[in-house]
C-alpha cells in the first residue's frame, strides 16, 4: 500500500510545531525598547507599589491589549526634564512600534503613552555608577 | 495661588448699583411731585404710591405663591453668590500632549510637571520651599509659583534664575510659550533642607 505523498510544504508546517507568544513577552519588549531611550525610565523598589521612587535605568510599566496579531499599548513613563515632551514621546511611540513589530511579528496600532513623573538628569541616588 | 471671584462679584455690583440707583431716583422724583408733572398717570406728591386695596391682590393664592417662589430663587441666587467667593486653586487636570489621537494619547499631569518645576526652583540657592501650579491648556498654559526663600537669599538673583532657567525649560518641555506667569515671593526664618551631598570628582591620591 502505497499512501499518496502530502505536499512537501504542508509537512514541514506541521512539523515545525507552533511559537506562542503571551501577552507578557511583547509587554516586556515594549518596556525594554521603551528604556533603551536615554530619557525614558520606570519605577523601582517599593512593596506592592508603595515607596516605589523613578529611575531611569527601570523600565517603563506596559500594558498590552491584544486583539489577534494588533496590539493596543499602554506606555507609564518618566521623562528626563526638560525635553520637548510631544517630540520625544512621538519618537518613542514610533520606536516602539517599530521595534515590537520587528521582534514579535505584532502589529502595533496604538500606544497611549503616560508620563508619570519628570526628572532632571544630575539626580544621582548617591550609589557609584559604572561608566 | 488661589483665584477668586473678582470679575464676577464687579458685574453683579454694577448691576445691583444700577438697579438701587434707578429706584433711587424714581422715588425722589415721585416725592418731589416731577413724576405727576410729567404724566398724570402716575401718583402725585404725598398721596400713597400705590393707590388701590394690597390685601385683596395679596390674598389670592397665586400671588403668594409667585412671591414665594421669587423670594426662593433670590435667595438661591444669593447663596451662589457667597459659595462663589471660596477661593479656588483651579488647577489644570491633565494635558493632552498628542498630534493624532488614532495613533494613541499621550497624557501629562499638569501636577507631574508642577512637581518638576517646583524641584528646578528648590535647587536655586536661599530657596527654602516652594510649590507651582499650572492652569490652562497644553497649548496656552499658565504657571503660578509661590517660592520662600530665606534671608541669605539674593532676591533678585533667584527671579533671575527663574525668569532665565525655570520658565524656559518648562515652555521646552510644553513646546510652547507661557501665556501668564505668577511669581509671589515669601520670605521664612527657616534654613533650606535640600542639598545635603554634593558631587564631587576630586584627585584620590595613594
Amino acid at each position: 500500500m502505497k499512501t499518496p505523498a502530502a505536499p512537501a510544504g504542508s509537512r514541514d508546517l506541521d512539523s515545525r510545531g507552533r511559537t506562542v507568544l503571551y501577552r507578557k513577552v511583547v509587554e516586556k519588549i515594549a518596556g525594554q525598547v521603551a528604556s533603551e531611550e536615554s530619557f525614558a525610565g520606570g519605577s523601582s523598589g517599593g512593596f506592592l507599589g508603595i515607596g516605589a521612587h523613578s529611575d531611569f535605568s527601570a523600565r517603563p510599566k506596559v500594558t498590552v491589549e491584544l486583539a489577534g496579531n494588533i496590539a493596543a499599548l499602554s506606555v507609564e513613563i518618566g521623562l528626563l526634564y526638560p525635553v520637548p515632551l510631544r517630540q520625544v514621546t512621538e519618537q518613542m511611540r514610533r520606536r516602539i512600534s517599530e521595534r515590537v513589530n520587528a521582534l514579535t511579528g505584532v502589529e502595533v496600532r496604538q500606544i497611549d503613552i503616560t508620563v508619570s513623573w519628570l526628572k532632571p538628569a544630575d539626580e544621582t541616588t548617591g550609589r557609584r555608577r559604572l561608566l | 495661588m488661589r483665584q477668586h471671584a473678582g470679575a464676577l462679584n464687579r458685574t453683579w455690583l454694577v448691576i445691583l448699583g444700577i438697579l438701587a440707583l434707578a429706584g433711587g431716583v424714581l422715588i425722589l422724583l415721585a416725592a418731589s411731585g416731577t413724576l405727576h408733572a410729567m404724566s398724570s398717570a402716575t401718583v402725585a406728591a404725598e398721596s400713597p404710591v400705590v393707590p388701590g386695596d394690597l390685601h385683596t391682590v395679596l390674598e389670592q393664592a397665586s400671588v403668594t405663591a409667585l412671591v414665594l417662589m421669587a423670594g426662593v430663587l433670590m435667595g438661591a441666587l444669593g447663596l451662589l453668590w457667597i459659595l462663589a467667593q471660596i477661593p479656588r486653586r483651579n488647577p489644570a487636570d491633565r494635558y493632552r500632549l498628542h498630534q493624532d489621537p488614532a495613533s494613541g494619547t499621550t497624557l501629562c499631569d499638569a501636577s507631574v510637571l508642577g512637581a518638576a518645576v517646583e524641584n528646578q526652583i528648590n535647587t536655586l540657592p536661599g530657596v527654602v520651599g516652594s510649590s507651582a501650579l499650572l492652569r490652562g491648556t497644553a497649548m496656552e498654559p499658565d504657571l503660578t509659583m509661590k517660592v520662600t526663600v530665606n534671608n541669605r537669599a539674593d532676591i533678585q538673583d533667584v527671579l533671575h534664575s527663574i525668569n532665565t532657567r525655570v520658565i524656559p525649560d518648562l515652555s521646552k518641555a510644553l513646546e510652547t510659550p507661557l501665556r501668564r506667569t505668577g511669581i509671589q515671593l515669601e520670605v521664612s526664618g527657616r534654613n533650606a533642607v535640600a542639598g545635603t551631598t554634593v558631587e564631587t570628582t576630586g584627585t584620590v591620591i595613594y
